[in-house]
């Protein structure tokens, strides 16, 4: 209990120290005034503030009236204070759900994550379940007759798997299943939960294969070397056939490693779904935070970024207490 | 006589490897009766281990064996070629030596003898926990039915090693194969779990195979003792031939390099000079001739053939000790200080002999 309670600590470090330094970049790298108003930000108020000229707008000069939209904005945003302030007063909103404007559509932010998330989060399921579904299987009858024809084959395959970039791949079973097989469909297809699931199997699949295939190597290594541990022979004098071998006895004390680089490529899969959202046209929060990015859309970037933060430090919270669950060794630790 | 449970004919195994080809077993053969216990000797790579993973089908795929093994009239080779379900762990089955490594870590010791029971008396999950409960009772271990909710980590080594043998026995095999099943605990330890050993043998009347570097270990427990040098047997004999009455240099050079009680304190043990051979491309000549004392040329020339009495006290050597024969040729190669395999002898330190 104690342990979690640490481990909840590192969680809440981690996540401030992301936005910090996401919330300080987005703040610095642009002008966050142009961001909110456009063009009309540049216009020059020094004069009209200092109450030296008149309203000129009429003749194509700095307006008064813009200069007061200027400053309503700077007031509303709170862009006069220091960015730490801002920064603490954007925390205090986001422990309460407000997570801001989109400067785009005056959209909240938390209803545009709303919408996109679960896509999202369905295609990253997908993807973890795809991975571990293909690559623990494969290891097992790789690691079996461990340099036998199934297993040379299988390195082949996995380093070709691994070799292939991710948008690639994409674009890949997206062409022959998608376009010429016409297996799965070229669009994303919310009519009902079975379509749905059937427009993101290409997507998973892009995002598992790479991984299933990293997890294979590294699971197939460890079962091989636990193959040669003393309990292993002692299943075997027992007579334990051999599936029972490798399923009950050899695979729970090998999943260590798959397991700890399951939980730091769980990043790497959150950032390759919103490129692979894109290829296979899925409306998920990829196409957002690209279009969020590109328009300087503060509030959006901020959003999914503390999304996907949060997503990727809780599953590495739920690997680190899956260590404990597989050996009972560090449960007492 | 009836039939011998287990007859070993002529077994030979060979390890290809990129160095060349290890000869591990070099014809080895024995029988072994109902009931009764054979003690396999030797030191590290002498065979043993790999003797008694090749009868229990454990060796990797790799090795190339050859000769018969018949337990109880079925051939053992044949079985495994054709993956015999309910063989391995019912008829026979094996302790190995380190109990800290011999237990699954992941799983509680009870679901470890249990899963045995399910799998080859098709006993439920209940009966099968109530009767791994009885099985640790019956190997002196305190408060079973805690024990087996424990990992292995939570027990200590001689505790663990009584829940390999808990687990070994229960599906009541013939035979036994206990490889070193004391080396890895403590000597107070080690006496207590080989006379468990002995009282469960007795009990069940199974046939045990006691594999050991210790000739002490061996004494006393084994019907039969067997000393493998590079891979073969090179003495065998009834357990009390054998300690009092050995043939073979080299037995009687282990026996000279343990302690004894009835010695004097502070009396020199004489270690065997040199190292085992290698096992790859070995020299055609008796293998320990090199470190013999016995030793003369004829001993590099050929190896010896098994000799004696067949069955009885058999031994494969050419000037075999406590012989005239083999005290002649002692007695020759002290006197020009020298061995026929170039290992110096110093008549002083051999006057006690």
């Amino acid at each position: 209990m104690r342990y979690i309670l640490q481990r909840v600590g590192q969680l809440l470090m981690v996540l401030l120290a992301v936005t910090a330094i996401t919330f300080a970049s987005v703040n610095v790298l642009g002008d966050p005034l142009t961001n909110i108003l456009g063009p009309l930000a540049s216009v020059d108020c020094t004069d009209v503030d200092a109450g030296l000229i008149e309203d000129t707008s009429t003749r194509g000069g700095t307006s008064q009236g813009d200069c007061s939209i200027i400053a309503e904005t700077r007031a509303e945003f709170n862009l006069d204070d220091p960015l730490p302030q801002r920064y603490v007063a954007w925390l205090g909103n986001i422990s309460t759900g407000d997570f801001g404007t989109s400067f785009q559509n005056q959209l909240p932010v938390s209803t545009v994550i709303k919408n996109k998330l679960p896509v999202t989060l369905r295609l990253v399921g997908m993807g973890l379940f795809l991975s571990i579904a293909i690559s623990i299987p494969w290891a097992l009858l790789s690691a079996y007759r461990a340099n036998r024809a199934f297993d040379n084959a299988s390195t082949v395959v996995s380093f070709g798997l691994l070799a292939v970039p991710n948008f690639a791949m994409g674009v890949i079973l997206f062409y022959f299943f998608a376009v010429r097989w016409q297996i799965f469909p070229t669009r994303y297809d919310p009519s009902s939960v079975y379509s749905q699931v059937k427009s993101l199997v290409l997507p998973a699949l892009t995002l598992a294969l790479p991984l299933a295939a990293t997890y294979q190597r590294l699971l197939r290594t460890d079962l091989i070397t636990t193959l040669q541990e003393d309990f292993v022979h002692m299943a075997r004098a027992k007579g334990m056939p051999n599936r029972t071998i490798m399923v009950r006895h050899a695979l729970r004390p090998s999943m260590f490693s798959v397991l700890t680089v399951f939980g730091i490529n769980t990043g790497a899969l959150l950032g390759g779904t919103l490129v692979i959202e894109q290829i296979f046209s899925v409306p998920g929060m990829g196409g957002e935070i690209v279009k969020a990015i590109v328009r300087d859309d503060t509030p959006v970037v901020l959003g999914i970024v503390v999304i996907i933060v949060t997503g990727f430090v809780v599953v590495n919270l739920l690997v680190d207490l899956m260590y404990s669950i597989l050996d009972p060794r560090v449960r007492r630790g | 006589m009836a039939e011998p449970l287990l007859t070993v004919r002529d077994l030979s195994v060979r390890f290809p490897t990129t160095r060349g080809v290890v000869q591990a077993v070099n014809g080895v053969e024995f029988d072994l009766e109902e009931g009764q216990t054979i003690g396999i000797v030797g030191e590290s790579g002498s065979g043993k281990s790999v003797t008694a993973k090749t009868l229990m089908n454990l060796l990797p795929r790799t090795a190339e064996i050859d000769g018969e093994v018949m337990f109880d009239g079925r051939d053992v080779r044949e079985l495994a070629a054709k993956g015999e379900d309910h063989f391995w762990g019912v008829q026979m089955t094996m302790v190995f030596q380190d109990p800290m490594t011999s237990l699954n870590p992941v799983k509680r010791c009870g679901e470890q003898i249990a899963e045995t029971l399910r799998y080859h008396m098709g006993h439920d999950k209940k009966k099968a926990i109530s009767e791994s409960i009885d099985l640790l009772e019956r190997v002196g271990i305190p408060e079973p039915a805690k024990r087996v909710a424990q990992y292995p980590h939570e027990l200590s080594g001689g505790l663990r090693q009584r829940v390999v043998i808990a687990m070994a026995l229960a599906c009541q095999p013939r035979l036994l194969i206990a490889d070193e099943p004391t080396t890895a605990v403590d000597v107070t330890v080690q006496k207590l779990l080989l006379d468990l050993l002995d009282d469960l043998r007795k009990e069940r009347r199974m046939s045990m195979i006691l594999i050991t570097h210790d000739l002490g270990v061996a004494r006393g427990r084994c019907d039969e003792v067997a000393v493998m040098y590079a891979g073969r047997i090179v003495e065998r004999a009834d357990s009390h031939s054998l300690f009092s009455d050995s043939r073979h240099p080299y037995t009687d050079a282990l026996l000279r390099s343990i302690p004894r009680i009835d010695q004097p304190s502070h009396t020199r043990l004489d270690p065997i000079p040199g190292r085992p051979p290698e096992l790859i491309n070995p020299p055609v000549q008796c293998a320990y001739a090199p470190r013999c004392r016995f030793a003369q040329r004829s001993c590099l020339e050929e190896i010896p053939e098994v000799s004696g009495v067949v069955g009885m006290h058999s031994f494969a050597c050419h000037y075999p000790a406590n012989t005239e024969r083999g005290e002649a040729a002692l007695q020759a190669n002290l006197d020009r200080g020298e061995t026929a395999g170039g290992l110096h002898l110093h008549a002083a330190a051999e006057g006690a002999s």
